[in-house]
């Protein structure tokens, strides 16, 4: 580089406007309002569920898995942030596999959003549920008061853990870093409870079948939290309700890692007596 | 991943080393694993500084270390006040990031085994460890049992130091070679990768170091005189990616070294992530091949060149035989091959690839292009068929073969250190090379210290072209196409800005004219425009006046782009309304070219040149006609077509234009 370019360089520097470079696609683009780290493009990409078809997983189509029965699943309901098309694919790849940590933060927030929604539809049921029983005219005042107050909250946010030879190769746990953007955002405290008991070998090659057969066994109490999770109840509040905790994790298919991590949350809280409902979020629903 | 440090006195001095595997440092400075090797001096003494240490330190560790014979005298307190001082900066910046940060927590159990040879074992109470090797190694008392296992250690050191050879590899991608190519390695690798790195043939180093910026005259001058408050001799100190030399600009918190702020290279994530702690294995230089001075018209009549192409080659190989004394310690000498759109660079690169291959050397052949190494390499395979081939692109199945001929795109560069004799390097200004300094690092590296660099090119960038022209760099010219006629010479043609007359809905009348004349010789047509955007609009008003013709438009979003080329190619399509994307490598007989907007700022004089060189190119009709149209002249389209009459006068005037056209 000879000096005459260097200054040209650093002129150009000067007149170009600071319009940010996209994390996607890699082009100085306006940013998006929501999403800061992308362009307006790359934003209005995202394949959104706003309202999911199924209830029960939080599916964009309509969903066999939930229709079939059978399986009583631990979750109460699951919502996913976006549903897992080609171009989320490719994002999940670059983060998860590729390892470009820059994309923690916006797919954080993606989930972000996914936890306000389930936050206002459990809001609303509540509401529902208590506007419904004995209208009378002075009962009507009080749920109005009541139900304009109803504010749900979670009490604990849990990742769902890789094995530790995935986080050896890997350097973070995905579930976690997503879980870690929601915590701060909405000051709700993250715990890892659960490690992964043995490898489970990558999911994306195996069907369904094989997969629900895999996770039965594949998680456990962390022996970390013998003495930390107990103490963070102690420490909780007395309530008049269930615990509320989320599972967190970055993608959602036949939903048996949730189940089988909220099978195991379960049994913990059962130990300390106490009731918990549990809900869970991912970025991706496939 | 964390390593384990530790320091060993020989005759010589101290000196500090990294470890994947303390068992196998014990036995081999001990002198029970060094007999084939001629080793004779074993250690005196051992201190292990630690045993898990994250490997971007214990790297930096060793990279500064300096032996001094004070330090025989040292204790433990000594040894530990020295890693705190050389580790102060990576403690500090650990700190600020809200990390525990310090390699004093890592008192490990250092009960290992005492081998042979290490008749006392002194532990010191805060996980620092000495050994005194009092009555040296004997051998005799081993059982049978760890005599063999040596030797298969010894033997497996050979098989990975050899798989190895010239590469750089990321612990995962050595695991994935490890697994498809040696399997039997794959197990206990890290035990001897430690050998083969004891034994002086492999690097372990870390994927990103902390180094202090280099600064070439030109550019260190202007920090000073533009710069002046920064001080004269500061020199920056930057994180840098060892594979790729960019500057890593990630940190983040990582599990496997358990920093907070482990620095991670975003440039280079495509080939797997480089990080502060990842392993980076790099097997050790090795001295060049020299060739014997071919014969020129021997190679000439066997790969059947031209009378231009054959004085070419003579020159280069001239350059490959030469001795290198003046590049001592300067890194590869360069050659540049600058030859002519369409004079069969291919063909000239066979008898330079044999003589690296007769003289035992190795040889890669880098081109910016999946398509042109999937044409290559069968052409590469009929010309060689006693070498193994590696074909190397992203994805490809030859990803772990090693092979003496090597052809690579340009970001598999990255996975070699000084690897080949001869590396030559294909469209040298195209695109991933042009202004992308992470692969002129690479290329740099894929070399041997004293090995060649062999550029070819139609259009070399300015600076380089001055070099050449000026002497510093010795280069050969082919001026001349294969078939021995000259360059079609750009025609000049005054039209309005597509984007004016697409506005209007008109073409302009002397575009159709010069076009009607093209089809009418049933010539296949690219008609250049500098922005996708134009291309729609523009098939269709050529549809309205060409009805009969088949017109197609394609560029770098068009997911249809290699049918529409096959159809152009095979005449379906006769009229192409593409992008810069098309200015290279595609070779249409009997083809016109016609660029409109030539005077837009993203046509420079090397692409406008290369996208003439599309026309003319088959031996049939070695005429064809190019025509820039644009409102005005600019400083590319003079700049390309005096470029295009220097060669076709260079070629007049050294006898290569055949006799029937040269009127």
């Amino acid at each position: 580089m000879n000096t005459k370019s260097i200054w040209l360089k650093g002129l150009q520097s000067l007149l170009t406007s600071s319009v940010p470079q996209c994390l996607i696609c890699g082009k100085h683009r306006q940013a998006s309002s929501q999403l800061p780290s992308i362009c307006v493009n790359c934003a209005a990409a995202i394949p959104w569920i706003v309202s999911p078809r199924c209830l029960k997983c939080g599916r964009h189509v309509g969903c066999p898995d939930c229709n079939r029965g059978g399986e009583t699943s631990p979750i109460i309901c699951n919502r996913s942030a976006v549903a897992y098309n080609s171009v989320m694919r490719e994002m999940l790849g670059q983060y998860k596999y590729r390892g470009n940590e820059r994309y923690s933060a916006l797919l954080g927030l993606m989930l972000d959003r996914a936890y306000l929604i389930l936050k206002e539809e459990r809001e609303k049921e509540q509401r529902v549920q208590r506007s419904s029983p004995h209208s009378t005219i002075s009962s009507f005042f009080q749920n109005k008061r009541a139900a304009s107050g109803i504010l749900w909250q979670a009490d604990l946010l849990v990742p769902v853990p890789v094995s530790d030879s995935q986080l050896e190769e890997r350097g973070f746990n995905q579930a976690e870093r997503l879980a870690d953007v929601v915590s701060q955002r909405r000051g709700i405290p993250q715990l890892p409870l659960l490690v992964r008991k043995h490898h489970t070998g990558k999911q994306s090659f195996k069907g369904r079948a094989e997969r629900l057969a895999d996770m039965k066994h594949a998680f456990a109490a962390s022996p970390a939290m013998i003495e930390l999770f107990p103490n963070w109840l102690g420490a909780m509040k007395p309530m008049d309700r269930p615990l509320q905790i989320i599972i967190i994790d970055d993608i959602y298919t036949t939903g048996s890692t949730l189940r089988a991590c909220a099978e195991v949350i379960q049994q913990m809280t059962e130990a300390y007596r106490y009731d918990v409902e549990i809900y869970s979020l991912t970025w991706a629903r496939s | 991943m964390k390593v384990a440090v530790y320091a060993v006195k020989e005759n010589r001095g101290w000196s500090l080393w990294i470890s994947l595997n303390l068992a196998v440092d014990r036995l081999w400075w001990s002198g029970a694993l060094g007999g084939s090797k001629g080793w004779n001096s074993r250690a005196v003494s051992m201190v292990i500084l630690a045993t898990s240490l994250p490997l971007g330190w214990a790297v930096k560790l060793r990279d500064s270390f300096k032996s001094r014979t004070s330090m025989q005298a040292w204790g433990n307190m000594e040894w530990r006040d020295y890693i705190a001082r050389e580790l102060a900066p990576e403690v500090q910046e650990e700190m600020a990031t809200g990390g525990r940060g310090g390699w004093s927590h890592n008192e490990g159990s250092l009960c290992q085994p005492v081998l042979n040879g290490w008749t006392s074992i002194e532990l010191m109470e805060d996980g620092h460890e000495r050994q005194e090797n009092i009555f040296g190694a004997t051998l005799d008392h081993l059982s049978h049992q760890e005599d063999l296992e040596r030797l298969n250690l010894a033997l497996a050191a050979e098989q990975l130091a050899g798989a190895l050879a010239g590469r750089s590899l990321l612990q995962p991608e050595l695991e994935a070679m490890l697994a498809e190519q040696l399997p039997n390695l794959s197990g206990d690798w890290r035990s001897t990768a430690q050998l083969v790195h004891l034994q002086g043939r492999l690097v372990l180093t870390a994927g990103i170091l902390a180094t202090t910026e280099r600064k070439d005259g030109a550019t260190a001058w202007l920090s000073r005189v533009a710069m002046p408050w920064r001080g004269f001799a500061k020199r920056r100190v930057l994180p840098r990616c060892q594979r790729c030399g960019s500057v890593a600009t990630g940190h983040t918190a990582c599990a496997a070294c358990g920093l907070m702020g482990c620095a991670y290279c975003e440039a280079c994530l495509a080939l797997g992530r480089s990080r502060a702690c990842a392993l980076l294995l790099r097997s050790a230089a090795l001295p060049a091949v020299r060739c014997t001075a071919g014969s020129a018209p021997t190679a000439a009549r066997r790969w059947g060149l031209s009378a231009a192409q054959a004085g070419a080659v003579s020159a280069a190989l001239g350059f490959l035989a030469e001795p290198r004394q003046r590049s001592a310690g300067q890194g590869p000498e360069r050659f540049l091959l600058w030859a002519v759109t369409g004079a069969g660079k291919t063909e000239m690169v066979f008898p330079l690839l044999e003589a690296v291959l007769a003289a035992g050397g190795r040889a890669l052949i880098a081109t910016p292009r999946r398509d042109v190494v999937l044409e290559l390499a069968p052409r590469l395979a009929k010309a060689f068929p006693a070498e193994t081939l590696a074909v190397l692109y992203g994805g490809s199945p030859d990803r772990w073969v090693s092979g003496r001929l090597t052809l690579a795109t340009t970001h598999q560069l990255l996975r070699f250190n000084q690897g080949f004799d001869l590396v030559i390097i294909d469209e040298l200004d195209a695109y991933p090379y042009h202004n992308d300094p992470m692969l002129a690092y690479a290329a740099g590296q894929a070399s041997k210290k004293d090995g060649s660099f062999l550029f070819l090119s139609a259009t070399p960038p300015k600076e380089m072209q001055r070099e050449a022209n000026s002497g510093r760099l010795p280069h050969a010219k082919v001026p001349v196409r294969f078939h021995g006629q000259p360059l079609p010479v750009p025609l000049h043609l005054t039209i309005i800005p597509v984007r004016i007359f697409l506005k209007r809905g008109t073409l302009p009348k002397s575009l159709t004219q010069v076009l009607r004349r093209s089809l009418a010789r049933e010539a296949q047509i690219f008609l250049f425009v500098s922005r996708i955007a134009h291309i729609a609009g523009l098939i269709k008003l050529l549809r309205q006046s060409f009805p009969e013709v088949a017109i197609e438009g394609t560029s770098s979003q068009d997911p249809a782009r290699a049918e529409k080329v096959a159809a152009f190619r095979s005449r379906i399509i006769s009229l192409l309304v593409t992008t810069t994307i098309l200015e290279r490598g595609v070779t249409v007989p009997r083809s016109d070219v016609f660029i409109l907007d030539a005077d837009s700022g993203l046509f420079d004089e090397a692409s406008l040149v290369q996208m003439a060189g599309r026309a003319g190119r088959s031996k049939d009709d070695p005429a064809g006609t190019v025509v820039f149209a644009s409102p005005q002249w600019s400083r590319s389209q003079r700049g390309a077509i005096s470029h295009i009459r220097a060669m076709n006068g260079n070629a007049q005037r050294n006898g290569y234009i055949s006799r029937k056209s040269s009127l």
